[in-house]
């Protein structure tokens, strides 16, 4: 930084009669700004790059026409006059033009009259426009849930689509037609709501009128109880984490956001339970704890007598070591804090945000959290949440919190970082920057240069690469992942793209500080240098492999991501089931396989774990609890809270929830325990309990086979899958 | 169970061993005064070999009670059990010396003679049935869940129909599920829709007048519909070509915004039809077993029942 400043360079230009000293490059604009003289537009947002489309913004440079102050830098000695009646009478012009065509008072001026146009046309005196209204319409678009979109409102100052493109990068906004009917577009002129569209809000905040509003929809109220207040736009701006969120939005949200007070004891919110609300702790003390035992299934016996069953049971780590198992000691949650692997619990107080991923989402919530004393919280929904996240004094106030409390776990939650000194951690709390991707948003190109290293905080990452005729999926990364290294290690450049899959949200340590962390910390760099080695190694691997297979069948089948499939020839099978009974007899009753699927050539790939090498069942998992060993095999981990969404995110329906009963503490009555059905995701193991997967050993007619579907199909693929 | 070159091992041994025993008995049979007995030395041998095979072919069914234990593979229990179930035979023809014997002793040659020409049987069903399934039933679905995807089919079409000629008095499922036979293999979506557009047109539903859609109706109600509920082969939709002609014909009678629909009635009735294909072929795969199972435990009863008897008295 300091590089800049004493590089940079200072220009003399006046200023309405005043001599002024900026930066050279400034726009005339921003040294207006800078030095007390706003001018008005319509077109520009500091954070979205100047077009000089209103032209509302002129100003006078002595030159022959009026000139654009947006996109006008400065130069030396230039004289700019930004209030005289020429340039005054000009702007005026250009409001009653504007206004001409708006429809006032439109959508937003009428629900909270903070119309931009109608506001600059009223302090201008602009009352009936002397120019003719438009007699067509340009129409209306009602099909988003939570945006409505008035194209007569629309001045095309092209915010909304820079917003789109620039800030968001969804690229779904975009410009159609000529003359008259010249309008914003979605894709491809889609209605909004059959659009590509994320309904992320961006162009809804970038609209200067009522072109894009948002929608109030009925039914998104949070239910209200005996505790639960409501609350007017107004009460909540003098709140002070409402500092600077737009009255406008509050009022059109009116509902979505409630203050509840929950009494010593009561349950907020329970683990597993699907939810659409985050929580802000303002007063109080909460427990944050994970009831479901931390566990996984354990299946063994089976020589207790001639007909007896295997049984299945909860075996914790320490007592039954699996091969590839996580030796962390957080577990990663829905909050600001992470859960010790021995001992589940932790507390929330004032400041404190959880839900988040629940809330932005739709995950399941992650953990029970129960009110320790009297605690007053808000819950909000989706749109608050995310307005509140871009409102700078909540933001900061929950990355300090974050930083305070979470970061140390969460950097020590990774292995290779347990022998980073207390100092450095330090260092690094201050250094570190927290950024948050909307869904679809490009973290890191492959291609560009490698100048970060990533921690995922929040959210769920797509890693892939692209190949000439593809894109391949090298992993998912949720909370405690990281992702960077291999490209600052490497040549400088990375070797992957990554992308949010959802609201993810990262912490963000400089290439420097990477750098001097793997100098002073030479294990931390090997252990780096060694994973890197790995992924690039598995990586290298699975594009030989992806470019070898040119069968379109093999491909749609999803077959080329499976790792292990569980194949049945049909010309052999006689359906007799046997499979389907010894999976169950091996699972405790609980079959883990169905004998249906798709068919490939002769083949039934039946209904059992494929081990994908894009395991979709692990986006999503709100403790992170299914992820892959390094042989690319699914495990479930001990603190799986047996919430089910994996089971669903799985596209060929190949995990089982396995119920057991277990005895847990009665949130209803403290104290006392009672017995309750807790479930556990499941999926193919392999019978590693017994050494060679049941299906296989149990059929008589030799139909049943695990291979590995690009050895086993490699003939009938042209031989080069190998 | 396929017959094929991976048995060749089995059928070596099995064919080793039959040499063996028939040239033993020939020496055996040459050599007494009388005729062979089962009570003699080597007619006690035979007996007791022949018994061991069958019991060996008869622990099958128990192995399969046991699929986790690790005692051999299901599939060389499924082989020995073919091999030796069959060898058995020669060698009790041996035991008896090609003489059945007394009433107890008839009887249980007959009985093994039954359970190895049945299980001869149901090996070439097993051998040859599993092709013909897997070539004729595409759309296969769990045997069980037959009567369930026949309800789904039902319902799909109902509502199909529904969409284009209006309310039908058809009975609403509370079901909403497009599940179809074969799973997510045979999903696709019911829509009755035109226009061309290639950007951004909603799908556009019709509905066809009474007179429009009264060969539907009529078709639907009277045929397409009692088969599905009841699919019978005897009847026009039960056969392949039959159902063909019969929806090109009523594809003629319909405006074209209903031939999507007809096409997928044409869908829905091949699908039924694929599963009365489906039960049929599974009850000749599994219904052999009624006759080889009950029979083949009497032989092993009356066979013990024999031995304790002719060794003891």
């Amino acid at each position: 930084m300091s590089t800049i400043t004493q590089s940079m360079d200072f220009v003399e230009i006046t200023l309405d009669g005043r001599a002024i000293r900026v930066p050279e490059g400034t726009s005339v604009f921003d040294a207006a700004r800078m030095n007390g003289t706003p001018i008005p537009t319509l077109c520009h947002l500091q954070n979205e790059t100047p077009v000089g489309v209103c032209r509302l913004c002129v100003v006078d440079t002595g030159g022959r026409v009026l000139t654009a102050s947006c996109v006008r830098p400065v130069e030396a000695g230039m004289k700019v006059v930004t209030n005289s009646d020429k340039v005054l009478n000009a702007r005026k012009t250009v409001l009653e033009l504007l206004m001409a065509d708006h429809p006032s008072p439109c959508a937003r001026q009428e629900k909270s009259g903070d119309c931009e146009l109608e506001t600059l046309a009223k302090a201008a005196g602009v009352a009936q426009p002397r120019f003719a209204k438009r007699t067509l319409s340009r129409g209306k678009d009602d099909s988003s849930l939570a945006i409505a979109v008035d194209h007569d409102a629309c001045i095309l100052c092209d915010r909304c689509i820079r917003g789109c493109d620039e800030i968001k990068n969804n690229f779904v906004l975009g410009r159609m037609g000529k003359g008259y009917s010249a309008g914003i577009a979605f894709d491809l002129n889609a209605p909004m709501g059959d659009s590509t569209c994320i309904s992320c809000g961006e162009c809804m905040v970038s609209c200067p009128t009522g072109a894009l509003t948002n929608k109030t929809v009925l039914g998104t109220s949070i239910a209200a109880g005996k505790d639960t207040q409501g609350f007017e736009a107004e009460e909540l701006l003098q709140l002070p984490v409402f500092k600077g969120v737009s009255g406008t939005f509050l009022e059109l949200n009116r509902g979505a956001i409630v203050k509840r007070r929950f009494r010593a004891g009561e349950i907020i919110c329970r683990e597993g339970e699907f939810g659409s609300t985050a929580f802000y702790v303002l007063e109080g003390k909460a427990r944050v704890s994970l009831s479901a035992p931390i566990a996984h299934v354990k299946t063994e016996g089976g020589g207790k007598g001639l007909f007896k069953k295997l049984t299945s049971s909860l075996a914790a780590r320490d007592t039954d070591v699996r091969d590839g198992e996580a030796r962390d000691k957080t577990i990663p949650i829905d909050a600001s804090v992470d859960l010790a692997y021995g001992n589940p619990v932790a507390e929330l107080g004032p400041g404190d945000l959880f839900g988040e991923m629940t809330c932005m989402n739709f995950y399941p919530r992650s953990a029970t959290v129960i009110a320790e004393t009297d605690v007053v919280a808000f819950e909000m929904l989706r749109n608050v949440l995310d307005i509140m996240m871009k409102n700078k004094s909540f933001r900061a106030q929950i990355d300090q919190n974050y930083r305070r409390r979470a970061l140390e776990n969460h950097l020590r939650g990774v292995p290779m970082f347990a022998d980073l000194s207390p100092d450095f951690i330090e260092h690094l709390k201050g250094s570190v920057e927290l950024r948050r991707y909307a869904p679809g948003q490009v973290i890191a190109q492959q291609g560009d240069t490698a100048r970060s290293f990533y921690l995922v905080r929040i959210g769920f990452v797509k890693v892939s690469e692209t190949y000439p005729g593809g894109e391949l999926v090298l992993a998912y990364l949720s909370r405690g992942d990281y992702f960077g290294e291999i490209g600052l290690l490497g040549g400088g450049v990375r070797t992957a793209s990554c992308t949010a899959l959802d609201h993810v949200e990262v912490v963000r340590i400089p290439g420097d500080d990477f750098r001097e962390m793997v100098e002073r910390f030479p294990s931390v760099r090997q252990g780096l240098e060694a994973v890197a080695a790995e992924r690039q190694a598995a990586n290298q691997q699975r594009m030989q492999t992806v470019q070898s297979v040119p069968i379109d069948q093999f491909l749609s089948q999803g077959l080329m991501e499976a790792q292990s499939l569980l194949i049945l020839d049909l010309q052999n099978c006689t359906r007799c089931d046997a499979c389907v009974n010894a999976c169950a007899d091996a699972h405790d009753g609980i079959t883990r396989l169905v004998r249906e699927g798709l068919r490939f050539d002769q083949f039934l790939v039946a209904t059992s774990c494929r081990q994908c090498r894009d395991p979709l069942c692990m986006v999503g998992c709100p403790v992170g609890s299914i992820r892959r060993r390094n042989s690319l095999e699914v495990i479930i981990e001990d603190w799986c809270i047996g919430c089910g969404l994996c089971a669903r995110n799985c596209p060929y329906g190949n995990i089982n929830l396995h119920p057991f009963e277990v005895m847990v503490e009665d949130l209803e009555r403290p104290g006392r325990k009672k017995a309750v059905v807790k479930q556990k995701a499941t999926s193919c193991d392999l019978c590693t309990h017994l050494k060679e997967p049941s299906c296989v050993y149990a059929c008589p007619h030799d139909a049943a086979h695990r291979v590995d579907p690009r050895t086993f199909f490699s003939e009938m693929l042209g031989g080069g899958t190998k | 169970m396929r017959i094929d070159k991976t048995q060749r091992g089995w059928a070596i041994a099995s064919l080793a061993m039959m040499m063996v025993f028939t040239g033993v008995y020939a020496v055996y049979a040459a050599n007494v005064p009388d005729r062979p007995r089962g009570g003699s030395a080597i007619g006690l041998t035979f007996g007791v070999i022949g018994f061991g095979f069958m019991l060996f072919a008869a622990l099958l069914g128990a192995r399969k009670r046991v699929p986790t234990w690790r005692i051999g593979r299901a599939q060389a229990w499924m082989r020995g059990h073919l091999w030796l179930g069959l060898l058995s035979l020669p060698v009790i023809l041996f035991h008896g010396g090609f003489h059945f014997g007394g009433t107890l002793t008839s009887v249980l040659m007959w009985l093994l003679i039954v359970t190895v020409l049945s299980g001869l049987f149901g090996a070439a069903l097993q051998h040859y049935l599993p092709r013909v399934m897997t070539i004729d039933v595409k759309l296969e679905t769990i045997y069980d869940e037959i009567g369930n995807v026949r309800v789904l089919l039902r319902e799909e079409a109902d509502r199909g129909v529904e969409a284009l000629c209006g309310s039908l008095g058809l009975g609403k499922s509370a079901k909403e599920e497009m599940q179809r036979a074969g799973g997510f293999t045979a999903a696709r979506a019911m829509s009755v829709s035109k226009g061309g557009a290639s950007v951004a047109v909603a799908t556009e539903t019709v509905v066809l007048t009474d007179e429009a859609s009264a060969p539907l109706r009529t078709f639907y109600l009277g045929e397409m519909r009692p088969f599905l509920e009841q699919p019978r082969r005897g009847s026009r939709l039960g056969n392949a070509d039959k159902a063909h002609n019969a929806f090109a014909g009523l594809r003629t009678l319909m405006p074209e915004p209903a031939h999507g629909l007809v096409q997928d009635l044409e869908d829905i009735c091949d699908e039924a039809r694929q599963l009365v294909r489906q039960e049929q072929l599974h009850r000749w795969l599994h219904g052999w077993l009624l006759v080889h199972i009950p029979i083949s435990m009497a032989v092993i009863v009356l066979g013990a029942v024999h031995a304790v008897v002719a060794l003891r008295y």
